[in-house]
């Protein structure tokens, strides 16, 4: 009996220590939130992804997380202030930008998001797709890639009498928006069937989650077509898809092919918001190179906030000559002048 | 069990005329104040999903459980698509892997040699331990390309008469998810149904094959019926598991919401799956709200699972008592 009683007496010390422990955690969890001094915390799209990675060592300031759940996680994420920046490629909803209170959204870099396939027999890079035809596989209307619409594009092409398995990305995605922002200027039943935004309704096909998961799935299956960013593209050895732009070449996303479409932006006409969209180019002389899915990617930053100053730094250090330089390897091309301007303009009214 | 329980009134205050002692005082609060929390919680969550859920049932009302399709743009949302693949996908794990897994057991606790049964039950409980979201990604890159490049023309061609096994042009299907649940569920339902196997009186299994029974017969006659409502409660454990498995079936289903197919070799999505893709990216109220009205369909449907569970656990206890005497 008294060894009962011993171990009863421990087991109770125990318990308490155990409890108090329990209560003490939840007690930090509740009031010291999820920021620490010295750190910049964001989340967020996951084309920015390989650009922060590279900017990661190469910033002196703070130091950075950045975690890539996808560009709608980010625009959670920086609503409810568990960071204290958010990554996106597409700009923010006028719900979201409610929703966010008092966010601005400030473009930070550019690229495209493109579209990869996974044929046997065609060699890499060489398949030609118009906008016309990338809706209209997204919208099951092209099942084969024999289909007449495609071979006829493809004169010099073998192509085999396969079921085309479109894949899109089943979490909420800035490459999305961007892609169905296109397929809905050059496709209407796209536009009144779908719909442009991060995530929609697809008619078809299968889904996989981040640029990671839709790469992973169009390396799985043959036949199949997917829209990742171009880092992706490279790392995963994935085959390119040529888009054929308004002038009628089709194009590659390249540093020059993305910095054509990126002359849209007109000095001095950018929206207060930032709210920038370059996809799909018109015809004329000064596009004839423009590659149509190319993406202003923007960091959202509360406006009033206690790391103002460390984001301020941060920011301006990531539109600096030196930043946009070191992502040029992953095709991000420098930021043209005039965003450059706005950013900063922007940037400026941040305060704590 | 049973006896224990019985006696478990008279256990707590072993001899009633003694003092009062602090220590037993103090175990009884921390006890009880965690068994409180555990409920507290449990009422905090079911409050929490039913507000959420709200806006989204005053919206859309009981036409949600029959709609498919989630359309964010047009702001249509409906639980029809996923209950269907969540009804399909748990069902059919559970179809495969039961057989399985009483072969499984039956193996260990009656036909393999001694030396084998401790290492194999290690490794089949191993599974059990493999995170979900890795069997998921073997799922994506292995399993999926193997079953369409091979298993699902071959059932095509020979089985194709019967809608379930329609063409395939992918390897991200309900097929997919289900083998994949099949291999999540299967050391649950088995390493529980060899526990029960274990304790079938050794008299009862001697008497069998004292009458002249084959092992077979025995297993039939004893062991099966003996352990009928432990078995049933083990499967009901499994069916719940893979109802609420949400990361390895978002990676294999395929993650399609827009309408439902017999072809088992078509792409899907279930309630779990959805609300794990989903949630992050939910850009309006109602969005949202669809999201938690999904979350209490599936905890509704764990609780009805439960309690299944409970009542067939009961009711072979019962038998198993009668059976005993």
């Amino acid at each position: 009996m008294p060894r009962n009683g011993k171990l009863v007496r421990i087991t109770v010390a125990l318990a308490a220590a155990g409890l108090t422990a329990a209560l003490a955690v939840v007690a930090s969890v509740g009031t010291a939130g999820a920021r620490s001094t010295g750190t910049l915390k964001g989340a967020g799209s996951t084309l920015i992804a390989p650009a922060l990675a590279v900017w990661q060592p190469m910033y002196s300031g703070d130091s950075l997380q950045y975690s890539a759940i996808g560009s709608g996680g980010g625009i959670q994420a920086i609503s409810h202030r568990t960071v204290d920046f958010g990554a996106s490629d597409a700009p923010l909803t006028k719900s979201q930008g409610n929703g966010c209170n008092g966010c601005v959204q400030i473009p930070w870099a550019l690229t495209a998001t493109s579209p990869v396939v996974n044929i046997p027999g065609v060699a890499a890079h060489q398949l030609k797709l118009t906008g016309t035809v990338l809706a209209n596989i997204y919208l099951g209307t092209i099942t084969k890639w024999n289909d007449p619409a495609i071979k006829s594009l493809n004169k010099g092409l073998k192509l085999p009498n396969l079921s085309i398995t479109p894949v899109h990305r089943s979490d909420g995605s800035g490459d999305t928006y961007v892609f169905t922002n296109y397929l809905s200027k050059v496709s209407k039943s796209w536009k009144t069937k779908v719909g442009n935004a991060t995530t929609v309704s697809w008619p078809t096909g299968i889904g996989g989650k981040g640029n990671a998961g839709v790469a992973a799935a169009v390396s799985a299956n043959s036949g199949s077509i997917g829209y990742v960013s171009i880092f992706y593209v490279i790392q995963n050895h994935l085959d390119l898809a040529r888009l054929k732009n308004a002038s009628g070449n089709y194009e590659l996303p390249t540093i020059a092919s993305i910095e054509a479409s990126a002359q849209l932006v007109k000095t001095g006409r950018i929206a207060a918001n930032n709210k920038i969209s370059i996809t799909n180019p018109p015809k004329s002389k000064k596009y004839a190179n423009a590659y149509p899915l190319a993406t202003f990617t923007y960091v959202i930053v509360p406006r009033t906030s206690p790391k103002a100053a460390e984001l301020k730094a941060f920011i301006t250090w990531a539109l600096g000559s030196k930043a946009q330089s070191s992502i040029k390897k992953y095709v991000f091309a420098p930021m043209p002048d005039s965003v450059a301007k706005a950013a900063k303009k922007t940037l400026a009214t941040l305060h704590s | 069990m049973s006896t224990l329980d019985a006696t478990g009134e008279a256990a707590r205050r072993p001899f009633p005329g003694r003092r009062v002692r602090t220590g037993d005082v103090l175990l009884q609060g921390v006890a009880g104040l965690a068994a409180l929390g555990a409920v507290v919680l449990l009422g905090l969550i079911a409050y929490k999903i039913v507000d959420g859920a709200r806006l989204s049932l005053s919206t859309f009302g009981l036409g949600f459980l029959t709609h498919v399709g989630w359309d964010p743009v047009h702001s249509r949302f409906g639980a029809g698509g996923f209950l269907f693949g969540t009804a399909v996908t748990s069902i059919g794990a559970l179809l495969l892997a039961t057989p399985l897994a009483l072969g499984i057991a039956l193996f260990l606790t009656e036909l393999a040699p001694r030396w084998i049964r401790g290492p194999v039950t290690a490794l089949v409980e191993t599974l059990a331990a493999i995170p979900s979201v890795v069997i998921g990604l073997w799922g994506i890159l292995v399993l999926g390309p193997v079953l369409h490049d091979h298993v699902m023309p071959a059932l095509h061609s020979t089985l194709g008469f019967i809608p379930l096994f329609g063409p395939s042009t992918t390897g991200s299907t309900i097929f997919t998810a289900i083998l994949v649940l099949t291999i999540m569920i299967l050391p649950i339902v088995s390493s529980i149904s060899r526990e029960l196997f274990v304790g079938v009186p050794p008299e009862l299994k001697e008497a069998a094959l004292g009458l002249g029974t084959t092992r077979w017969e025995m297993v039939r006659g004893v062991v099966l019926p003996y352990t009928r409502g432990g078995v049933a409660a083990a499967m009901i454990l499994g069916l719940g598991r893979a109802v609420g498995e949400a990361i390895a079936v978002a990676q294999v289903s395929g993650a399609f919401n827009n309408g439902i197919s017999w072809n088992l070799f078509s792409s899907g999505n279930t309630l779990a799956a959805q609300i794990a893709l989903e949630y992050q990216s939910a850009e309006t109220n109602l969005d949202v709200s669809s999201l938690f009205y999904l979350g209490l369909i599936l905890l509704v449907f764990s609780l009805v699972v439960n309690l299944l569970a409970r009542v067939v656990v009961r009711r072979g206890a019962r038998r198993q008592g009668v059976l005993a005497r």
